[in-house]
């Protein structure tokens, strides 16, 4: 093992780097989903959210200002899926692909008019790793776990209060019943629209988490179209974990995972095109209902029209 | 709205807006209503960039349609957007969610790099040859999906998106391993001249007669579509499974049959774009041909002839956007915005109803209603 894939730490380390943009954006895509709107534009979330706060930084130079940046990015932009979804009624998957595309061109668009440069922006103030004293200082977990970006802890303490407040609260729980039966929290007075305006706005907010990371995380810089496809493999981890939080982190961690395996293995021991379909080839096997079907939630993809 | 009105005192009502798209009937209100709002939206992002957006869109239709060469590279913009939109206009007439077409683009792609160098020999009797084997894998490839929604009940949305991905990296894959040959860009080799797809000449540039081939296919999902009692099945089961299943016909067998022809068409036009312009496949190939396919296909109101005109405004947009970056200076990418912009608008019906009054929006039906979401 260890001379294919380099030391076991420095493996899980990559693995968590990898997983933690996919891990956000699922938990993102969750809210959205469990309140019954199809998130496709989890991608265009993330680039919209990575350019940013790329912007952000580089006016401030300040890390902090890009994040607030781009999570106001990733807000905007999900309630520009929300109002054409919920409020004008939509098509869901349309309004997805249209956030995608806008995103991709509206970034290389801004891109030359802020910066003069296609391709790649300026470098910027990133959120550098940080070791957390003591728990870094563990051998092997210590280095990987706890000596990342501060997005990385924020990932950390996200999963469980996703669970939390998705399982545990009454917003979770009416966010839930609005994604299943919409009439039944219509009739007890709790307003659909509203929840899934909540759902959506809290999937622009994580998928924001997630391209920030990718942008002042992962690089320090901008690259037109750099999540490729980051955000469809989100998906696929929230549908892999059956639209439950621990569940798609558990996903998002396996394809973060493959990811690592991809860079790390040698070239000719398995093909990298192979690993890099691998999320997607599980999720297929999943919603075919292999080791137990995923199913949505039943309001899914559905306008509800008070009648 | 009360029934006694004449319908010229209702035309007479309303702003000019209202009175240009409600009188250009019914099924182009949609799109001519989603068309307009973003070229306004696109005019103020330019104007807000510092440039004039009047100078920034005659530039832009010049750089469509101003000259031969213009004109050339509009249709060849718009050839792969032809297939690819058909891929997704006749999987939707079944009421199923065609969001595969990149995928089944790239397999179309490989299979044309593959064979074109293989059956080169036999000059334009190979073109032949490989285009019907791009249809036969895109048709197996494109019934993945169809099988796994018919057989499993798994969404075709997210397979599809899924098979993009399996798609790309495995043409890819053959692209960069067995099928690599030594060259600046990694890639396939070159396939022989006398076994392309010719240019049509004229002076439109790189435009080939791969458009004529999607005019072709076009006719065909037409034929196939209204002229078949195979087409009237797939249509029925997309207006109502219910229906059709009392009927005695199989939503299976044309969930199966409407994503493989769906599949058939956009592998098509991979080998079309390998064939007809780039003679190879190279690592990376072409993107977001398929998902532009979508906006094509809802534009065009998942309507062959919609298909066709949807493709064109595309590959105007594109070609015309060039000439615009170059004469103003207003980057290139506006195109994508404003066909973002579009695709959100195109489907928002309560949007149209809320601007152009309930009776538009009965007059234009929606798009919903002729399939999408009832399977």
């Amino acid at each position: 093992m260890g001379e294919i894939f380099g030391a076991p730490g420095e493996l899980l380390a990559s693995t968590i780097r990898f997983a933690t943009p996919l891990v956000l954006a699922a938990l993102g895509g969750m809210f959205s989903e469990r309140s019954g709107v199809v998130n496709i534009g989890l991608e265009g979330l993330m680039l919209i959210s990575a350019f940013a706060g790329v912007v952000g930084a580089s006016l401030s130079g300040n890390a902090f200002v890009g994040l607030g940046f781009a999570l106001a990015a990733g807000l905007a932009f999900a309630l520009i899926h929300a109002l054409m979804c919920v409020t004008f009624e939509a098509d869901q998957i349309i309004s997805g692909t249209a956030i995608n595309l806008l995103a991709l061109g509206g970034t290389a668009f801004l891109l030359v008019i802020i910066f003069g440069t296609g391709g790649t922006s300026p470098r910027v103030e990133g959120f550098e790793e940080l070791p957390i004293p003591l728990l870094s200082d563990i051998p092997v977990i210590g280095p990987a776990l706890f000596s990342q970006s501060l997005l990385v802890y924020l990932m950390y303490l996200l999963v469980p209060t996703t669970y939390f407040v998705l399982f545990r609260t009454p917003f979770g729980l009416r966010l839930r019943a609005t994604g299943e039966v919409p009439e039944a929290v219509d009739t007890a007075g709790v307003s659909v629209t509203r929840m899934r305006y909540y759902g959506v706005a809290l999937s622009g907010v994580l998928a924001g988490l997630g391209g920030v990371y990718l942008s002042m995380g992962l690089l320090s810089a901008f690259t037109e179209n750099m999540t490729g496809g980051r955000g469809f493999i989100a998906l696929a981890a929230l549908i892999f974990g059956r639209w439950n939080p621990i569940g798609a982190a558990g996903a998002a961690l396996l394809f973060g995972f493959a990811q690592a395996v991809t860079i790390q293995a040698p070239q000719d021991l398995i093909p990298q095109e192979f690993l890099q379909m691998l999320p997607y080839i599980l999720t297929i096997i999943v919603l075919a209902g292999f080791g137990g079907r995923a199913i949505a939630p039943a309001a899914i993809g559905k306008p509800y029209r008070k009648e | 709205m009360s029934e006694d009105r004449t319908p010229e005192e209702r035309r007479a009502r309303g702003s000019a807006l209202r009175r240009i798209l409600v009188n250009a009937g019914g099924p182009l209100v949609f799109p001519l209503f989603a068309i307009l709002i973003s070229f306004l939206i696109g005019a103020v992002i330019v104007l807000a960039t510092g440039h004039n957006p009047l100078a920034a869109y005659v530039a832009l239709l010049q750089g469509a349609v101003g000259s031969p060469e213009a004109i050339g590279r509009t249709l060849l913009g718009a050839t792969p957007l032809i297939f690819t939109g058909l891929a997704v206009a006749v999987a939707f007439r079944a009421g199923l969610f065609n969001i595969g077409g990149e995928g089944q683009l790239f397999i179309g792609a490989i299979t044309a790099a593959w064979l074109g160098v293989s059956l080169g020999f036999l000059g334009p009797l190979s073109v032949v040859l490989v285009l019907l084997a791009c249809v036969f894998t895109g048709f197996l490839w494109g019934a993945i999906p169809g099988f796994l929604k018919a057989r499993f009940g798994a969404h075709e949305v997210i397979t599809t998106i899924m098979l993009n991905y399996i798609g790309i990296n495995l043409a890819y894959y053959f692209a960069l391993k067995p099928l690599r040959t030594e060259g600046l860009v990694p890639g396939t080799d070159t396939i022989d001249i006398a076994a392309r797809i010719p240019f049509i000449g004229l002076g439109l540039g790189r435009a080939n007669y791969g458009l004529i081939i999607a005019l072709l296919a076009a006719v065909v999902a037409y034929l196939l579509l209204w002229r078949t009692r195979r087409g009237f099945q797939i249509r029925a089961v997309g207006l109502s499974p219910g229906a059709a299943h009392y009927a005695g016909m199989s939503i299976g067998v044309n969930t199966v049959l409407a994503l493989a022809i769906g599949g058939a068409f956009a592998a098509l036009g991979g080998g079309v774009e390998v064939l007809g312009v780039y003679g190879k496949m190279t690592v990376p190939f072409v993107t977001n041909l398929g998902y532009n396919g979508i906006g094509v296909a809802l534009l065009g109101r998942n309507h062959p002839v919609g298909v066709v005109l949807g493709a064109l405004l595309f590959g105007g947009l594109y070609s015309g956007a060039q000439e615009m970056q170059f004469a103003t200076d207003v980057p290139l990418q506006l195109a994508n915005v404003l066909l973002a912009v579009i695709l959100l608008l195109v489907t928002a019906t309560k949007l149209v109803e809320l601007v152009l009054g309930k009776r538009a929006r009965a007059l234009a039906g929606t798009h919903l209603d002729e399939g999408l979401g009832r399977q």
